[in-house]
């Protein structure tokens, strides 16, 4: 929960993140999780460069990942909060929007370009409002020390408001939870929970549909019975013919229909 | 069927960007804290961000050529965006150790080779890399009267100087190194008389200001670090007495202008403090800011009005009785005056200098003026609607004749072949260009006229700017605007604030021939009892007819529900003394009235002191003026709320043109519950005085929020509820017998939405098959607020992932079809929610009968279907208010939805079980027709046949 966070539920932190991003096959979940190792190396140097200049710490730690690799841009210390001079009770809030980019382009191709631009960071209820950088991360400045509900408002993807603690007792404490599940974050990392689809997909038109349909079927089955029941009938035996008329007859349920192996369902 | 309009709202800043090659770009901010960037030549936006209600923005420019960047929040927010694509680029917090006016300085300073931008703000200088945003040096000035009025870096030198006023009368100058920050002079001189603020720039080392009696003008320069003063009194420059003189201060190398009551005097700085009026005119003259033209030369546009036309003069900085243009624009007089230009040029093809130039006009739109005529022009108004109300088209006359809207039948049939290719996909691009062109020019939708299933209508939209639009349903066009002269500046009208607008005139059988009309009520000034304004306008041409200009306040608008005899609805104005006023002032108008004087309640909410009233009316006015049309009024109850302990945020009532189908709701066993329908009914939600403020002020123990139904004729309160450790800010809706409100739950710290349904118990008693035969039943006794009427209600809570801007029902004409909420979310989305998931009869494990009534099992949050968001992917930006308006369709809603941001749609929320929809393919439904005959045909003769040879055997 906390984001002095130990090595090891960083390392949680990160195949959870490998698992919501990653459909793909074990192997490259093998091959992701050596990368992540580096990752966590990369980050741990990082950190000490991030306590050093606190105000912005964020550039020099996306360098670094960025020479991990693209793809695993995930993590990253983020919310370190720091104490802005001047006022000795407000403090910021920095994290990070990650739209894992499998998600947005894949095999839908009408899904929309969750553009990056057009993303917004909001604060308790549209109060303070901010914009990603290029690399997803974000900042509020001047947060009083307190309980917080940071929004993410981005088209095309749904995100948990997420409960961002600022502590004043401890400074450079931020605990952060999503709302929708309750679930703790071990570095402010949104990811969205899901895609949304703002349309419904239309049945484009075909003829196959068109057969499959309750009308379809049953026109095709009383075409069968027009056209191939004459047919069966003309190839009986005259002999078992006559037998089955009698027997008919002897019933007295005048149904031809009863005796051949379609018409049995009817 | 849905039409989005953009809008960015009255431009307060404009920078253009030309100078390279590709497109061009205006970059503008404005008042409603939005940044865009707009095509030059055409008025589209490229991109634009909505900042927060509290980051406003003070000052806009262009770094590098690529960045635009923006300063805001009072200067505590520098940012810098892609000039392309508006991706935000850096952001970086500058604090400071006091609070000082921003300022923004971005001439191309370069030091090291990096480009550096010169920030003014919470008294510290400054000095930001253009790169990534991160502060070079610092410069703090903690005095604590002073006040810094310019920050000025004279072109080509290595030093900043920063000027401003100590305690209000001494004048500071610090003299700044560029490259670190250094302190390399200050001096400072005293002056007798105090500075009104305004300081006006006229050259790199000179200054003027007023002084506080705004008749003396002090002319400071600085140059090489001494101060050199010379004071010149007003009266000296103009022959007659100006009154109280304030400076506009253009940044005109050597000119600056002073604003008094009866005109505008530009003055020129000659030499050393010497001044001399060039011009004074006594139109009202908007100023640009200079432009640089060439190496030295500068240039500024005046714009001037005459008429119906405007003036726009374009002169070199240098030599005043030269114009390097001068234009004569016509100009709709609905736009009002000029109220702010930018100008910009451009080299002519003969390597003279063009100009075009930007002007805001007094309703908020944008207008591009190029080589006389307007470019484009946008209508920014719009972005700041203040109320909506419709109006019907008028009636299809028998003269036209349907023939000529009808295409001949060629043409018919090969509308529906191509129809039929689109469906199939067998159409070619051409095709199905073909096909979206007669779609649009046979469209139904945009004509003037009334349609049969009411979709049609107007729009009328009245703005913060004082200005009328009717909006067309079909397409959101223009249908005519309107800037209300009755609620213009005025000698008599300082301030006029508009309210809001209701339906005056509706024409109905007795007058069907007369035009419909609104009622626009206005004020003059911004306090509750400043005297009122009205103004009626027919909604078919926007002619405003009549105006009325008050002798009374106006507190409250009270629409009655009874006309006179030419359909003119009566209105009942409540003033600030809470006498009541009756209008339309026809003696018809009172005799009517007065058969229902006994029945006229109405309550007042006070926020301030939590009381809520009640009131009828009385007698005639006791005044001494004589006025049958103002009547006393008298309180009837009246609801302390402890103001310690509740605090009144939110009211809510039902919308009075609501209809409601039946009372009586089958249960599953059988049984009957009758919703209590009152149309007085009124939803008052009111939290801990604490708890008042933002989210996470406070912790759950000391929050709370409560709720109250109230019977606004009796002043009864008909439920109580608190929501231990919730707090506002509560959305609320009320329809039928039911209320939904949405607030924030501090415990589990996260949004909740609640449902109160209130049912007649009076009634419940009414199953006795027996009773009813006998007649011994109150069926048909009418619901009245004079009885007491036994009431229960049913609640329940669901959890609501977003916040909430706006929320509101789907109405539709007779209120059969089932109703669903409609919430604006913070992401400025509207989400259409079926009432049955917020209803109080959910439980976990429902009966297998209430199953089959439609009942959902009960969870704990409500769900969010992203295809039920009517505004699909689009954003309604900054939305404020979401209004619905029944279309003649039983199944149908019109939604409006309005902020920045203009919506419409049509909304079924069953479905149209009542018409075939838009896309049904009438071609399908041909062929089948002729396959099946065909098909008849081919049996029919295989069947012949087949008899022929049954025969022959």
């Amino acid at each position: 929960m906390a984001f002095s966070c130990k090595n090891s539920s960083k390392f949680n932190g990160f195949s959870s993140c490998i698992k919501m991003v990653m459909v793909g096959t074990s192997a490259i979940m093998m091959q992701q999780r050596t990368l992540a190792m580096e990752a966590s190396l990369c980050v741990k140097k990082s950190k000490k460069k991030g306590a050093d200049s606190v105000t912005r710490p964020n550039s020099q730690i996306s360098a670094a990942m960025a020479a991990v690799t693209p793809l695993l841009l995930l993590l990253l210390l983020s919310s370190a909060p720091s104490f802005s001079s001047g006022s000795r009770n407000a403090y910021n809030i920095n994290g990070r929007v990650k739209i894992p980019q499998g998600l947005g382009l894949g095999t839908k191709g009408y899904a929309l370009p969750g553009r990056m631009s057009n993303v917004k960071v909001l604060l308790n209820g549209g109060q303070n409002i901010t914009f990603l950088r290029p690399d997803g991360y974000f900042s509020f400045h001047n947060i009083p020390a307190g309980t917080h509900l940071i929004e993410v408002s981005a088209i095309g993807y749904f995100f948990s408001p997420v409960r961002v603690d600022v502590s004043a007792r401890n400074p450079g404490k931020v605990q952060a939870a999503l709302t929708e599940n309750r679930k703790g974050l071990s570095e402010l990392v949104l990811e969205p929970l899901r895609e949304e689809q703002y349309y419904e997909i239309r049945e484009p038109f075909s003829i196959m549909s068109l057969l499959k349909s309750p009308m379809g079927l049953m026109v095709g089955f009383m075409l069968a019975v027009a056209f191939l029941m004459p047919k069966l009938v003309e190839n009986m035996d005259p002999e078992e013919m006559r037998r089955a008329q009698e027997e008919m007859r002897s019933q007295g349920v005048p149904s031809l229909s009863s005796l051949l192996p379609g018409g049995a369902r009817n | 069927m849905d039409w989005h309009q953009q809008y960015i709202g009255k431009v307060k800043q404009a920078v253009f960007h030309t100078h390279k090659t590709g497109r061009k770009r205006v970059v503008a901010s404005t008042e409603q804290n939005i940044i865009a960037t707009l095509d030059l030549r055409r008025g589209e936006i490229f991109w634009r961000h909505v900042l927060g209600p509290n980051d406003v923005v003070d000052g806009i420019d262009i770094a590098l050529g690529k960045y635009v960047i923006t300063l805001s929040s009072g200067g505590s927010i520098l940012r810098a965006w892609n000039l392309p694509d508006g991706q935000m680029v850096w952001e970086s917090s500058l604090h400071g150790p006091k609070h000082s006016k921003p300022l923004l300085l971005t001439r191309n300073l370069i030091i090291e080779k990096d480009n550096v931008l010169i920030v003014f703000s919470n008294g510290r200088l400054n000095a930001v890399s253009c790169i990534d945003g991160e502060v070079l040096w610092k410069k703090d000035f903690e005095e604590e009267s002073l006040e810094v009025q310019q920050v000025i870096q004279p072109p080509g030198s290595g030093f900043i100087y920063v000027v401003g006023f100590a305690a209000s009368s001494q004048f500071e100058m610090y003299k700044i190194n560029a490259k670190n920050g250094e302190l390399l002079k200050h001096e400072s001189t005293a002056f007798s008389g105090r500075f009104t603020g305004e300081v006006s720039l006229v050259s790199s080392e000179t200054v003027v200001a007023l002084d506080s009696t705004g008749s003396i003008l002090l002319t400071i320069s600085f140059h090489n670090g001494k101060i050199s003063s010379q004071q010149t009194p007003v009266s000296n420059l103009l022959e007659d007495s100006p009154g109280l003189a304030v400076i506009i201060h253009p940044s005109v190398t050597g000119i600056f202008a002073i604003k008094t009551d009866a005109a505008t005097i530009f003055i020129r700085v000659i030499g050393e403090g010497k001044l001399e009026v060039v011009e004074k005119t006594n139109h009202e003259t908007v100023v640009s800011d200079a432009l640089s033209i060439s190496e030295g030369q500068q240039a500024f546009a005046l714009v001037q009005h005459a008429g119906s036309s405007i003036h726009l003069t374009v002169k070199p900085a240098h030599d005043w009785d030269s114009n390097l243009l001068k234009e004569s624009i016509k100009m709709d007089q609905q736009r009002g005056f000029v109220h702010k230009v930018f100008i910009n040029n451009y080299i002519r093809t003969d390597r003279s200098h063009g100009f075009r130039a930007l002007i805001v006009m007094e309703d908020h739109s944008l207008l591009l003026l190029q080589q006389g005529a307007i470019v484009w022009s946008r209508e920014d108004g719009l972005a700041s609607i203040i109320d909506v109300t419709t109006s019907e088209l008028p009636v299809e006359k028998a003269g036209v004749s349907v023939a000529k809207v009808e295409l001949n039948l060629f043409e018919w049939l090969k509308g529906h072949v191509l129809k039929l290719k689109g469906t199939l996909m067998l159409a070619t691009p051409e095709d199905i260009a073909a096909i979206q062109h007669m779609r649009l020019k046979s469209s139904e939708k945009s004509k003037m006229t009334r349609d049969h299933n009411g979709f049609r209508k107007l729009l009328i939209a009245l703005t913060r700017a004082g200005k009328l639009f009717a909006l067309h349903t079909g397409d959101g066009r223009i249908v005519w605007s309107h800037l209300l002269q009755s609620l213009h500046k005025s000698e008599s009208c300082r301030q006029p604030i508009v309210l809001n607008l209701y339906q005056w005139l509706v024409p109905h059988h007795h007058a069907l021939d007369e035009n419909p009309s609104v009622l626009v009520v206005g004020r003059c000034g911004p306090s509750s009892d400043a005297l009122g304004v009205l103004s009626l306008v027919d909604s078919y041409t926007g002619k405003e007819f009549s105006s009325l200009s008050l002798v009374h306040s106006v507190a409250q608008v009270i629409p009655l529900p009874y006309t006179d005899s030419t359909e003119q609805r009566l209105h009942l104005l409540i003033d600030a003394d809470k006498h009541a006023h009756l209008y339309p002032k026809t003696p018809e108008a009172i005799d009517s009235f007065q058969s229902e004087f006994s029945n006229v309640y109405w309550y007042s909410v006070d926020d301030d002191n939590g009381i809520i009233k009640g009131y009828a009316l009385k007698t005639k006015c006791s005044s001494n003026v004589a006025d049958e049309f103002c009547f006393d009024s008298r309180e009837l109850w009246s609801i302390v709320l402890p103001s310690e302990s509740e605090k009144i945020i939110t009211t809510a009532t039902r919308k009075l043109n609501e209809a409601v189908h039946t009372q009586a709701k089958l249960i599953a066993d059988q049984d009957v519950m009758y919703k209590y329908i009152s149309s007085n009914l009124l939803f008052v939600a009111t939290v801990a005085p604490k708890a008042s403020g933002e989210i996470g002020s406070v912790t759950p123990e000391e929050s709370w929020l409560v709720v109250y139904l109230i019977d606004t004729v009796t002043g009864r309160v008909l439920h109580r509820m608190t929501h231990h450790g919730s707090q506002g800010p509560v959305q609320a809706v009320l329809s039928e017998n039911w209320v939904v409100y949405h607030y924030f739950n501090l415990r589990a710290h996260r949004y909740e939405m609640s449902v109160i349904e209130i049912y007649d118990q009076s009634r419940a008693d009414n199953k006795d098959v027996w009773k009813l035969v006998v007649g011994n039943h109150n069926l048909t006794s009418p619901v009245s607020s004079y009885s007491r009427a036994e009431v229960i209600t049913k609640s329940q809570s669901y959890f609501f992932t977003h916040s909430l801007k706006a929320i509101a029902v789907t109405l539709t004409v007779k209120g059969i079809t089932s109703k669903q909420l409609l919430i604006g979310t913070i992401g400025d989305q509207v989400l259409a929610l079926d009432k049955r998931f917020l209803d109080p009869r959910r439980s976990v494990n429902p009966t297998q009968a209430e199953r089959e009534e439609g009942i959902i099992p009960l969870t704990d949050s409500l769900p969010i279907i992203p295809q039920s968001y009517i505004t699909h992917s689009l954003r309604v930006e900054g939305l404020q208010s979401i209004i619905t308006v029944a279309a003649k369709l039983e199944s149908t809603t019109l939604v409006f939805a309005h902020g920045l941001d203009l919506f419409f749609t049509h909304y079924a929320p069953s479905r149209t079980y009542d018409s075939l929809t838009e896309d049904f393919s009438y071609a399908l439904l041909l062929i089948t027709i002729v396959a099946l005959v065909a098909a008849i045909f081919v049996t029919w003769i295989l069947s012949q046949r087949k008899e022929l040879q049954d025969r022959w055997r």
